[in-house]
């Protein structure tokens, strides 16, 4: 076992004028891997992932993505190497039907003429039944649920070989949860490299492989996911078991 | 009656000058929240480089083509230099003071150069007025309206058609979103304001034979042109052709009824007065997004 990793970070700062998100976050992610990130609200998660996209420069820290540093890079750059990201809060294009969302989603590859983005638009559909319901409806018109699905499959046709997902429960009822979760799990044990970050400690223990958790801006520990789900350290901070507050 | 026609009609010829600036604004400011403040200038250039070129003993169009080349390579170069760098953080104004002091130094360099003049350019449709209802108006005045509302029609298709158009649309409505698609958000707001450039110096083409060239014309116009961008909501093309075309008609009136004097004051208050009445312009879109 001595493959590379696909995606490693070292030491990455993030900051925002003057107030640091992120001062000291190191994780990796081995090709093939579905990986966890979890931590309470501005413990610097999301800002650490919008770092790696390249959609905010982090002011330190090394990314390294398939052996290459690409720290600093900017987000269109990360999409062309192979790095797609379901933002938080979705950022669907409201004024734009599904089907040009799903476009978006593959443009840098419908610019070079790549025959096989209608086969992969067919796939993402058959993953998302819903979405091709809805194709011709704009994307603001759907619900939190079809925008979160929206989201995916518009990061899915980029063919990324890394996908990272942010907070995909944000505002979703827990039905479809229970329907997203394991589809990202499906895309995983498919190949694809799944970086998963996620306020709910529960859902993101089981499915993802490996978890780091995240404090003020930093990455505190980590472990395989189901020896977390039994740690006294991630139960009481994450997973609600003697919460006094 | 006849009075009114003529007013109406050499009204939507000036609107459409205006609505072809102020379109200019909305696609610059749609993709980068901010724009060229002196795209006035940028529209002189048309008027101005053909009547220039043309005097090189160039033929019209070749000089018209060129011009608009150069309007269309400054808009980029303006963005490339002197937006992108003072725009880099939410609310950034520096951007402003860099397009308003290009401007004064073009205007500057420009009547240095060639004096401050003003310049005919002869054009064809310039030789026989059309009658229309007791009203005479060549064609070369009607031209402008039309470009104005071809132009729009285009440039909506171009957005609902085409890959780069779509892309253009994802920009405008969230830049990070839009760079995580794998668009270059730059590249496209370069393209924007190129593109804003050439229409810009269309404009500066198309009127020159009406209302010849010069080398100061382009403050007034620009002024006007930003107005009735932010009055009709500039986020909104069609909105905006529409109050530049309507803009274009009252103002003709003003002159025609009260006084060519009376025109700016009249005319500026009363958009300050609708502007009061919509603060956010009066096609101003609603934003489509669920959180």
């Amino acid at each position: 076992m001595t493959t590379s990793p696909l995606l490693s970070i070292e030491g990455l700062q993030v900051r925002y004028g003057a107030i640091e998100a992120v001062t000291d976050a190191t994780l990796s992610v081995m090709p093939g891997e579905f990986v966890g990130v979890i931590g309470s609200n501005g413990a610097g998660k999301s800002s650490t992932m919008r770092a790696i996209a390249g959609v905010l420069r982090p002011a330190g820290g090394k990314v390294r993505f398939d052996g290459a540093d690409v720290t600093g890079r900017r987000g269109h750059a990360m999409v062309h190497l192979g790095v797609a990201m379901v933002p938080e809060g979705r950022m669907i294009f409201g004024d734009q039907t599904v089907r040009e969302n799903l476009l978006l989603g593959a443009y840098s590859r419908v610019m070079r003429n790549d025959q096989s983005v209608g086969q992969d638009m067919d796939e993402v559909l058959e993953l998302f039944p819903r979405l091709r319901e809805r194709i011709g409806q704009l994307g603001g018109s759907l619900s939190g649920g079809e925008q979160q699905m929206l989201a995916i499959a518009r990061g899915l046709l980029s063919k990324p070989r890394l996908l990272i997902v942010d907070e995909l429960s944000l505002g979703l009822a827990p039905k479809i949860l229970d329907m997203l979760f394991p589809i990202l799990a499906g895309l995983n044990a498919r190949g694809l490299s799944i970086l998963l970050v996620e306020q709910m400690a529960s859902y993101a223990l089981q499915v993802t492989s490996r978890t780091y958790v995240m404090e003020n801006g930093r990455t505190m520990f980590s472990g395989p996911s189901r020896e977390l789900a039994h740690d006294d350290r991630v139960l009481d901070a994450y997973l609600g078991r003697h919460r006094s507050d | 009656m006849g009075a009114s026609i003529q007013y109406f009609l050499s009204g939507l010829s000036i609107g459409g000058v205006y609505a072809l600036l102020a379109l200019g604004f909305s696609m610059m400011w749609s993709v980068a929240r901010a724009a060229n403040f002196n795209h006035g200038d940028i529209f002189m250039v048309g008027g101005m480089g053909t009547v220039v070129f043309l005097g090189l003993g160039l033929p019209v169009w070749v000089s018209a083509v060129l011009a608009i080349l150069i309007a269309t390579i400054a808009g980029a170069l303006i963005e490339r230099f002197l937006i992108r760098p003072f725009n880099r953080e939410p609310n950034s104004v520096g951007w402003m003071l860099t397009t308003v002091a290009i401007g004064v130094m073009i205007v500057g360099a420009s009547t240095a150069l060639l004096g401050s003049a003003a310049r005919p350019l002869p054009s064809p449709l310039m030789d026989e007025p059309l009658r229309i209802g007791g009203a005479g108006i060549f064609p070369q005045e009607l031209l402008l309206p039309a470009v104005a509302v071809l132009t729009t029609l285009a440039l909506y298709l171009f957005q609902s058609r085409t890959h780069l158009g779509r892309a253009i649309r994802a920009v405008a409505a969230n830049r990070t979103a839009a760079e995580l698609m794998g668009i270059d958000a730059d590249r496209v707001t370069l393209y924007v304001f190129a593109v804003a450039g050439g229409l810009g110096a269309l404009a500066g083409f198309l009127v020159a034979p009406v209302i010849q060239a010069s080398t100061t014309i382009g403050l007034a116009f620009g002024l006007k042109a930003f107005m009735v961008a932010i009055i009709a909501g500039i986020t909104n093309p069609a909105g905006v052709v529409i109050v530049a075309l309507v803009f274009g008609v009252v103002e003709r009136f003003i002159e025609g009824y009260f006084s060519t004097s009376a025109r700016d004051a009249v005319g500026f208050s009363i958009m300050i007065l609708v502007l009061l009445a919509f603060p956010q312009g009066i096609f101003a879109r609603k934003e489509v997004a669920k959180v």
